[in-house]
């Protein structure tokens, strides 16, 4: 178990900088997830840490000491990593319990303790009457499982993974969310995941780094993070807010000739205006032209349209609100960004 | 109905000629009046010894030089490894005994360069020289196969590896080495296979050898020289060399099942290259001089030899050679028999192996066994397909196995019979291609074409055919080089009076004339490199990922 540090971490391929200056600290035994957009840069983050990627310049501390730095390039094997891959890179021509085997292998442990450690790791995935199997012979979800063993079974003092549930179906996706957590409750070691699905990370970690472009736009806990996204970026990406640019004029919020009274008192001028879809309520009684009507099963979403951009509402069944009428609006809750930051 | 006509057309053929002679090689090798004495007769067994020691040496050559080679430039960061590859695939393409001439040229006891410049003493004339230039020659057969195998390797797969705590090597040896393993064995099969086929380097360095080394494909043409009375003999070795092949074919097939490794993986497989560091240049120098060495020198000291007033000595410069057979009535003869015959195969095989695609892809399984029943004649030595042709074809089996059938095909000693054994032969090299061809065309290119109004042929032309010419066109130039250089079939079925490129090189390079033979064999050289050439410039230009 250890602590990973990242200062002012730089990487560029050729002439197009993927990670500019990211630092980064993840306490001891604490869960980061590493959210962004696809291309932004994550991998590659992750990927350094792992020592596969060397940095351009910046350093990369783990458990206190320095792995990668102007001083220093540890190899990725004596980092003392375990990874889960994203495409799971779980070797072919090994069966499962020689995949799981072979970090004890490199470790010079014998046999009999070998085997006991096996065991458990494949308890703890719920794999052990699949130890025999040639990995051609499994689905998805257990050779994630074969992965996450493998990257376990050596004591790692952190654990890396690549989108971890990407490759998943959504069942099984919750199924080994719930898995992941389990076994970080039990181990307590340190985990670092990649991830673009805002749920994911909301769901799993104790903070949250969102990426975009190569930096890093806010690192927060997830209820931090949704409360209080510091850009329209980041509200936009996590709680799948709406994001709109207008102007605030006398305490109201105008765009395309329409007027949205604002709940809290904001001083006139351009502004990007991010309004969460269930921080807003239809009105009977309005002019807004209401476009599409979708069932969603708990909720309905409702596509309303102001001047030519289109903003989406969740809310109960409303009767009044049919497609082809209009409608007024309400907002409960809404952020106010400068335009610039945008 | 129509169906079944269509089987029996494409089969008919396939029976008459591929099937039959093999059948009247087993029935008659097995029934002739002394087919066991035959069989276990001590001649034969010394020509089994000969080709079995000569041809497990061959596959451990190509197996020691290019599983190794395969890593060094697939997994490593050694520059210019696509030109590396190019130059070593360049045996497979080249006839061996071309090679041969060029080691004789080197490595003869008494005159080869490396004895009298270098004062080493190598002996060219001797089973492990038999099995350097097979090996030599069989070396792509274990080299592109792993090559092929790497590319499939992840490496995500060697990534999981380092952070499981194995170093770079260790990692090549742990997850790409295994991998490769069986795609690199399946090759070595392969090169037993193919030198087990060969006549002309055995022939070239075993029969002028003290002692000689005999094997049995040159046993069984010495035997067929021998006329009637030779042909049980020639029948029980034939019997031997199918036997062995057959039983390596099985083992190649067995292994390269194993190697093929299909995982899904999210994205696209990335490769990793191994950083050689400071080493890199050690490293390519010796890949550099290996090259030079093994595939670039026998051929150049053919060229060179072609250029010398006397064959084998390296003093007096001169085109004599070249412009005495730019003349030479024989030779231009030989020239143009080869190239109409090699023609004549290129289209029979590509029209034959486009319809035998197309029928399997649109009629199903029972052209599975079609399929298989056009690769055989390539998979097996050229020895035997073209005994088994003599054997069905030469009239006192005609009667004995057809006196009620009248099947009275008058093609031995002609050059039709030759023709139908180089087709046959190369018939499988036309159905890769079509089958590989037809395989990446997307169905619905013929079928927008239906819908357009085109009938069934018609949107086969103007949908799919179109899209199938890289492919067909290196089915064909490859059936065409195959049979420009034939030497093996050609000896045994060659009508008296006719000559043929690698005959009329043959004869010339073992006695009359090995000058004339350099010249020619540069000329051969050259049409196979502007062949090669061809099919590259043919081929459908890879998207990049
Ligand atoms: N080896 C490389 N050479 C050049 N460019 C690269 C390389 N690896 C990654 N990139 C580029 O770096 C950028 C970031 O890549 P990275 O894989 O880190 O993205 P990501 O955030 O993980 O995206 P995704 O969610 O799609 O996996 C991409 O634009 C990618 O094209
Ligand atoms: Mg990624």
């Amino acid at each position: 178990m250890a602590a990973v540090t990242l200062e002012a971490v730089h990487k560029s391929y050729g002439k197009n900088h993927i990670v500019r200056g990211v630092s980064l600290t993840v306490a001891d035994g604490s869960f980061l997830s590493l959210l962004g957009p696809s291309g932004c840069g994550k991998t590659t983050t992750l990927r350094m840490i792992a020592g596969l990627e060397r940095l351009d310049s910046g350093r990369i501390a783990i458990g206190g000491g320095e792995v990668d730095g102007p001083a220093a390039h540890v190899p990725p094997e004596r980092r003392g990593l375990g990874m889960v891959f994203q495409s799971y890179a779980v070797w072919p021509h090994r069966t499962v319990a020689e995949n799981v085997a072979y970090p004890l292998e490199r470790q010079g442990l014998n046999r009999s303790e070998r085997d006991a450690r096996i065991r458990e790791a494949l308890a703890q995935v719920r794999l052990e009457a699949f130890a025999d199997r040639q990995p051609h012979a499994l689905s998805g979800g257990q050779l994630q499982r074969v992965a996450l063993a493998r990257a376990l079974v050596g004591r790692p003092k952190v654990l890396l993974l690549d989108e971890p549930l990407s490759n998943l179906d959504a069942a099984l996706k919750e199924e080994l969310r719930a898995e992941i957590a389990a076994l970080r409750a039990r181990l307590g070691t340190t985990m670092i995941a990649v991830t673009h699905d805002q749920a994911e990370a909301l769901a799993l970690a104790d903070q949250v780094a969102v990426m975009r472009a190569g930096v890093l736009e806010q690192v927060a806990t997830p209820q931090a993070l949704y409360a209080e996204p510091n850009s329209p970026f980041v509200a936009g990406f996590v709680g799948g807010a709406n994001v709109l640019d207008g102007e605030v004029r006398g305490g109201a919020f105008v765009l395309g000739g329409v007027r949205l009274e604002l709940p809290t008192a904001v001083g006139d001028g351009p502004c990007t205006l991010v309004l969460r879809p269930e921080d807003a309520v239809l009105e009977p009684t309005g002019t807004l032209p209401l476009a599409a009507r979708l069932f969603l099963g708990a909720t309905t979403e409702y596509r309303l349209q102001l001047g030519d951009v289109a903003l989406r509402v969740l809310g109960p069944p409303h009767p009044f609100a049919q497609p082809g009428t209009t409608v007024g609006l309400t907002l409960r809750a809404a952020r106010v960004f400068p335009r610039e930051l945008r | 109905m129509k169906r079944s006509a269509l089987t029996a057309a494409l089969l008919a053929p396939l029976v008459i000629f591929a099937l039959l002679p093999l059948a009247v090689l087993v029935v008659r090798g097995l029934r002739s009046p002394d087919a066991w004495g035959l069989l276990v007769d001590p001649a034969t067994f010394a020509a089994l010894r000969g080709t079995t020691i000569t041809s497990a040496g061959a596959a451990a050559i190509a197996f020691g030089l290019g599983l190794p080679l395969g890593l060094l430039l697939g997994r490593t960061d050694l520059p210019w490894s696509r030109a590396w590859r190019a130059l070593f695939a360049l045996p497979a393409a080249v006839p061996p005994f071309i090679f041969a001439m060029g080691w004789q040229l080197l490595a003869n006891p008494r005159t080869g360069l490396l004895n009298t410049a270098l004062h080493l003493h190598v002996d060219i004339y001797s089973s492990t020289g038999i099995a350097f230039v097979l090996g030599l020659s069989a070396l792509p057969l274990v080299l592109l196969p792993t090559l092929a195998s790497l590319e499939q390797v992840d490496a995500a797969w060697e990534e999981a590896a380092r952070l499981a705590g194995a170093g770079p090597w260790r990692t090549l040896r742990d997850v790409a080495l295994p991998l490769a393993l069986p795609a690199a064995g399946s090759g070595a099969a392969l090169a037993f296979l193919s030198s087990a086929s060969a006549f002309g380097v055995p022939y070239l360095l075993g029969v002028t050898a003290s002692p000689p080394i005999p094997t049995l494909t040159t046993r069984i043409w010495a035997q067929v020289l021998l006329g009637a009375h030779g042909l049980d003999q020639a029948g029980a070795l034939a019997l031997w060399l199918l036997g062995l092949s057959t039983l390596v074919l099985a083992l190649a097939q067995r292994l390269g099942k194993r190697g093929r490794v299909s995982l899904a993986s999210g994205k696209g497989a990335r490769r990793t290259r191994l950083p050689l560091g400071p080493s890199r240049v050690a490293v390519s120098a010796t890949t550099g001089l290996v090259a030079f060495v093994l595939v670039v020198l026998p051929l150049l000291v053919v060229v060179v030899a072609s250029l010398q007033k006397n064959f084998g000595t390296f003093d007096a410069f001169t085109t004599a050679h070249w412009a005495r057979l730019s003349h030479d009535t024989r030779t231009l003869g030989a020239f143009g028999q080869s190239a109409l015959l090699a023609l004549g195969t290129g289209v029979i095989v590509t029209g034959a192996g486009l319809a035998l695609a197309w029928a399997r892809s649109r009629l199903g399984q029972p052209f599975g066994a079609v399929a298989w029943l056009a690769a055989w004649p390539y998979a097996i030595p050229g020895t035997v397909l073209a005994l088994g042709l003599i054997l069905a074809f030469s009239l006192d089996t005609r009667v004995v196995l057809f006196d009620s059938v009248a099947l009275v095909l008058a093609l031995m000693n002609t050059s039709w019979l030759l023709l139908v054994a180089f087709s046959v032969r190369h018939l499988a090299l036309g159905l890769r291609a079509a089958r590989d061809g037809l395989e990446r065309v997307d169905r619905s290119l013929a079928e927008a074409a239906r819908l357009s109004g085109a009938n069934r042929l018609r949107a086969f032309l103007d949908g799919t055919l179109p899209q199938l010419r890289g492919p067909l066109v290196a089915g064909f130039t490859l059936a065409v080089l195959a049979s420009l250089t034939e030497l093996t079939m050609a000896t045994l079925l060659l009508p008296p009076g006719t000559d043929l490129l690698g005959t009329l090189l043959f004869e010339l390079m073992s006695y009359a004339d090995p000058a004339g033979a350099a010249v020619l064999a540069c000329a051969v050289v050259a049409v196979v490199l502007l062949g090669q050439a061809a099919i590259a410039a043919a081929a459908p230009r890879k998207v990049a990922s």
